[in-house]
Formats: C-alpha cells, structure tokens, sequence
C-alpha cells in the first residue's frame, strides 16, 4: 500500500493521518456536543458517541488509504436512512401517518427540502411570495436554514453538494452498490441533460401555478418521507407517480446500472449545481501525461459526469459531483482533487486534503444531528 | 390556460430548434435588416395565432356537437391525452434521430412576399401531437372563449421560443438546447399521459 500512495503523492503515515483528523475531531466535537456535553442520559450519549467516533474514524481512513469514495459513500448512505427513519419516525409519533393533510398545508408544517430551491425563484422574483407551506424561521428543517446551507454549500462545493450534502443521495447511491456487474451497459449521453428538461419544465409550472410542482407531482423520496393524504384520484395518482419513479429511479435502475440514476436523469436542483460546478474553486483534474486512456474512470463515474471524449480532452464535465470514485479507480493516478489555476499533476496532496476537509465537514456537520436523532429512536425502539 | 402554455413551451423549445434552422433562411432571404426580420417574424407569429383561432373555433364547435355526453367526453379525451401524448414522447425521441420539418415545402414557393404568411400557416397546421393534444383539450372546453384562450396560452408558449430567431446564428451551444429541448417535450408527453389516465381513472371510479 506504501507504494502506492507514494504513486499517488500521499506518503501518509498513521500519525499523520491522525494529525489530519484532529481539526476535524474539534469540530464535530463542538457541533455534536455544542461546547457543553451532557453524560446525563445513557442513550443519548451512546449516540453521540457512536455519531463522534464513526464519523471520525471514516474521516482517518480516507487520509490512512488513500481512498475516498468507499468512506465517503458509508456516511452519506447512512445519513439518507438516517433521514428517513427519523423523519418517518417523527410523523407517526405526531400524525400517527406519512401523509400529510390540507390542515397541515394550511398551518405551513411541511418540512422543506432543498430540492424546492429550483422552483421557488421564479415566484421569489416575480411575485416576491415563497411557494412552500413550510415555516420559514424556526421550527425544523426551516425554509430559511436549507435555502442558506445548501447556497454556502453549492459555491464551495459546486455539483460536490450531490455526493456530500444531499440527504437524498444516499438512497440511490447505496442501491447502485447492490451488484458487482452492469446488466445495462449503454446509455446515450443525451440523458445528462434531462435534469435541465426537468428543471425547465418544474420551474414554469410552479412560477405559472404558485405550487412546487416537483414536490407535488414528481419527487421520488416522498415514498421515503411524507406525501398528500390519498382522498382522490389525483393524489392517488400522485403517490403512485411517487413510488413507481422511487422504484424505478432509485432502486431499480441503479441496481442495474450501477450508476446514480434519480441524481443523473431526473433531479432539477444537480441542475442547478452543475451550474455553479463552473465558479466552484474545488474540481477533478485530469493529468495526460499519466493517463493511459483505459476509461476505467468513465467506466465507474456514478453520475455520467466522465466520457471518453473528456478523457480525451484532459476536462471532467460540468456534472461530477466529486464523489472521488474516479480517483479511487485510478491505478495510474491520473485523476485526482485539484483546484481551479492549479495544473493538473501538481499539488494533488494538498488539493485533496483541502477539499476533503471542507467537503468532510460540511457532510459531517450537516449529518451528525440526524444520525444521533435515528440512533435514539432506534435506542428507544429496542430497548 | 397554464397547462397549454405549458404545452406550447415545452414543444415549441424543440420544434425552433429542429425547424427554426429550416425558417430561418426562408424568413431572412432577401430581408434588409434586422426591422425586415422583425417584421417577416410579426406577420408569421400573428399569422398562426390567426390559424390557432380558426382551429380553436372549429373544434371546439366539433365537440360540441359530437362529445355532448359526459360518459363520453371522459372517455374520448381520457384515451386521446393517452395516445397523442404517447406519440408526443416517440416524435421527440424520433426528432432526435431526423431534423425533418414542414417547413421544407417552402423550397415550391417563389414570391417571397408570401413566405411568412405560409410559414405561419404550414407551422400551425403541422399535425405535430401537441397540436393534437391542444384539439383535445379545447373540444372538451365548456365555452368558446375557453377554447380560445387555451389555443391563446398554447401560442404564447410556443412563440416565445421565435423571438431570438434573428439570433440563431449568434447562439452558442444549440446542440444542447435542442437536446433539452426535445426531453422537455417527452416530459410534456408523460404529463399529459398523466393527466389522461387521470381523467379515465376519475370516469371509471364516477361512472
């Protein structure tokens, strides 16, 4: 393994890597315990626990192995079941049920998501109104506090929010590591710009309507989070549209394709953050010299984002979420984190250890508090 | 009104892309300056929106007199929405493979005063599924005015996707708005297979 991170630029040691950690351990200790830890209750500090030290332990083995992707994915999956579990688990202990009603609508008690970012801004500009029946301060998962995360987020990170923010990711993510082997091999690279179809087309329906379109009609994850109360033929039909895109998007295909599909054929908001993947100062580099073109990094790209002709031309696309799959693959070392101004081949290390420090972080922050919360439900569900 | 403008702009999106290419030499042959393209552009816009209002008109009278039973009417527009926007979807899929345009006839007309007159009449009479789906939709219309104004909003959909004609030639990356183009007009297809299954699912459960 020495050999081949010296390959790699990365000679890294067990106590450098553990060096590396620290900032991260401070961090995620002040968030996690916010400055003041309570021992008092046993299961709440198990999960504390359990949250602290698992994340951390992922954070030292990506600078231990070298390797990015397989660590990266293990919190990120966890974090969507993490979601789910305690967004479902809060419904039934409120609702006693995953739908919600007109009389939840009306008091503005939906949970926002980020994916309503995309069709909330033509009504914003135009009509200065927010479409979402969400609070907009307070309460959880506020309108105000996603819209900010997910903004700081997609300029640090660009499309990188798709493979380290996105509580949503993980489903599909997980199931596209059910198989070893494709089944589906070709798929015609048109398909990368559905999410712009979609995003175009949710967008004036919802500026046209004053309804989030995406949410009431199209979002897969509602088959994981909450839905409309099924009184009648439309949300009827709208929650079957729900689970046959969540079957179809996020497990089937997936599974056979071994890629992202949900997050490559569909969401509007990747969109949005392949866009700003163009002023992100963090990207994937291609270094020709050592590029022996045998497209094992377009091979295992989850999300389209690497073509043979990028390859040729020495440019990841505008769609990578830098998820580090491609860079783990490489045996050449060809591919790898850098930095926009930087020339590919030059400051790997440290353009890796810098991206992985702000992307960690982020995922790391963001997820800590559900995975406590699921770990408690879970605490209290068995014992 | 908001689902036909939907329509027209999600279908006009590819119909410019592929066919706009077509239009546009004829609308700019012989022209002398940007104020003659504006104007060949005005005379083909209000030409269609002059033809939408015959269809609308005539259609809409059709219903009327052929779909007066409910029963039926759920039935017939329930099973149309399905099947043109079946072809919807397979004509955007099969524009992806041929740039084939009605447009192409214009190569027959020689007096280029009339050019745009008949380019507003062949391109708001190409059979194209959208088109098939605005009949649907406006035959089952209660009054004539509705029927208008869903040709209206159908045509105002679509019309914005003219108006940067005398700029084709400066737009960049075409390749991709066309393929955008053409998947918003197969998802415009599934929103109307959608709304079709709806309306029989409604007409089984109602009677």
């Amino acid at each position: 393994m020495d050999s081949t991170l010296k390959k790699a630029g990365m000679n890294k040691s067990f106590g450098k890597s553990l060096l590396y950690t620290l900032p991260m351990l401070l961090i995620t200790f002040m968030f996690i315990s916010g400055g003041k830890p309570d021992f008092s209750d046993l299961s709440s500090t198990l999960a504390m626990l359990i949250t602290f030290f698992g994340v951390n332990i992922l954070y030292f083995l990506m600078h231990y192995t070298g390797k990015t992707d397989k660590f990266r994915a293990i919190l990120f999956i966890v974090f969507a079941l993490s979601l789910s579990f305690t967004l479902i688990s809060n419904m039934m202990e409120m609702r006693n049920s995953m739908s919600f009603s007109q009389a939840d609508i009306l008091e503005c008690k939906i949970p926002f998501c980020h994916l309503v970012i995309p069709m909330m801004i033509l009504p914003a500009a135009f009509t200065k109104s927010i479409i979402f029946p969400g609070s907009i301060i307070g309460g959880f998962a506020n309108i105000a506090s996603m819209v900010v995360l997910w903004l700081v987020a997609t300029l640090v990170l660009g499309r990188g929010f798709c493979s380290w923010g996105c509580f949503y990711g993980g489903w599909d993510d997980g199931f596209s590591r059910f198989r070893k082997k494709k089944v589906i091999k070709r798929i015609s690279e048109s398909w990368r710009w559905m999410p712009f179809a979609v995003l175009f087309m949710v967008s004036i329906t919802a500026a046209l309507a004053l309804v989030p379109t995406y949410c009431d009609w199209i979002c897969p994850f509602k088959a994981v989070t909450e839905f409309e109360q099924v009184t009648n033929v439309e949300s009827a039909t709208k929650a079957g549209v729900f689970l046959s895109l969540f079957g179809g998007l996020v497990i089937v295909l997936p599974i056979l394709t071994r890629r992202r599909t949900q997050c490559s054929f569909l969401c509007p908001l990747g969109a949005i953050n392949s866009v700003s993947n163009t002023i992100t100062p963090f990207t994937i580099k291609i270094d020709k010299t050592n590029c022996s073109e045998c497209m094992k990094c377009v091979e295992v790209c989850p999300l389209f984002a690497l073509t043979s002709e990028d390859i040729k031309n020495g440019k990841v696309s505008t769609f990578c979420s830098k998820c580090g799959k491609c860079v783990d693959a490489c045996s050449k070392h060809a591919i790898h984190f850098g930095i926009k101004g930087v020339p590919s081949g030059t400051m790997k290390n440290f353009s890796r250890n810098l991206f992985l420090f702000v992307s960690f972080l982020f995922i790391a922050v963001f997820s800590s508090g559900t995975i406590i919360n699921s770990l408690q439900s879970l605490f209290k569900l068995i014992f | 009104m908001a689902e036909s403008f939907i329509l027209g702009l999600s279908s006009g999106s590819a119909c410019l892309v592929t066919c706009g290419m077509v239009m546009f030499p004829y609308l700019m042959a012989g022209s002398a300056g940007v104020k003659k393209i504006v104007s060949d552009v005005g005379v083909f816009l209000l030409t269609r929106l002059l033809v939408y209002f015959a269809i609308a008109t005539l259609i809409w009278y059709f219903g009327q007199k052929f779909l007066s039973s409910q029963v039926i009417r759920t039935w017939v527009s329930g099973i149309l929405y399905i099947v043109f926007a079946v072809m919807l979807i397979w004509y955007s899929l099969r524009r992806n493979q041929s740039k084939e345009c009605p447009a192409g006839i214009l190569a027959s007309v020689e007096n280029a005063r009339i050019i745009p007159v008949v380019l507003g009449v062949v391109n708001s009479l190409g059979l194209c599924p959208a088109l098939l789906i605005m009949l649907t939709k406006s035959s089952t219309e209660d009054t004539l005015v509705k029927s208008w104004l869903a040709f209206l909003s159908f045509f105002a959909g679509s019309s914005l996707w003219f108006f940067p004609l005398p700029l084709a030639g400066r737009i960049r990356k075409k390749e991709i708005i066309r393929t955008v183009g053409i998947l918003a007009t197969g998802l415009a297809g599934i929103i109307f297979i959608i709304k079709g299954l709806t309306i029989l699912i409604g007409g089984i459960i109602n009677g």
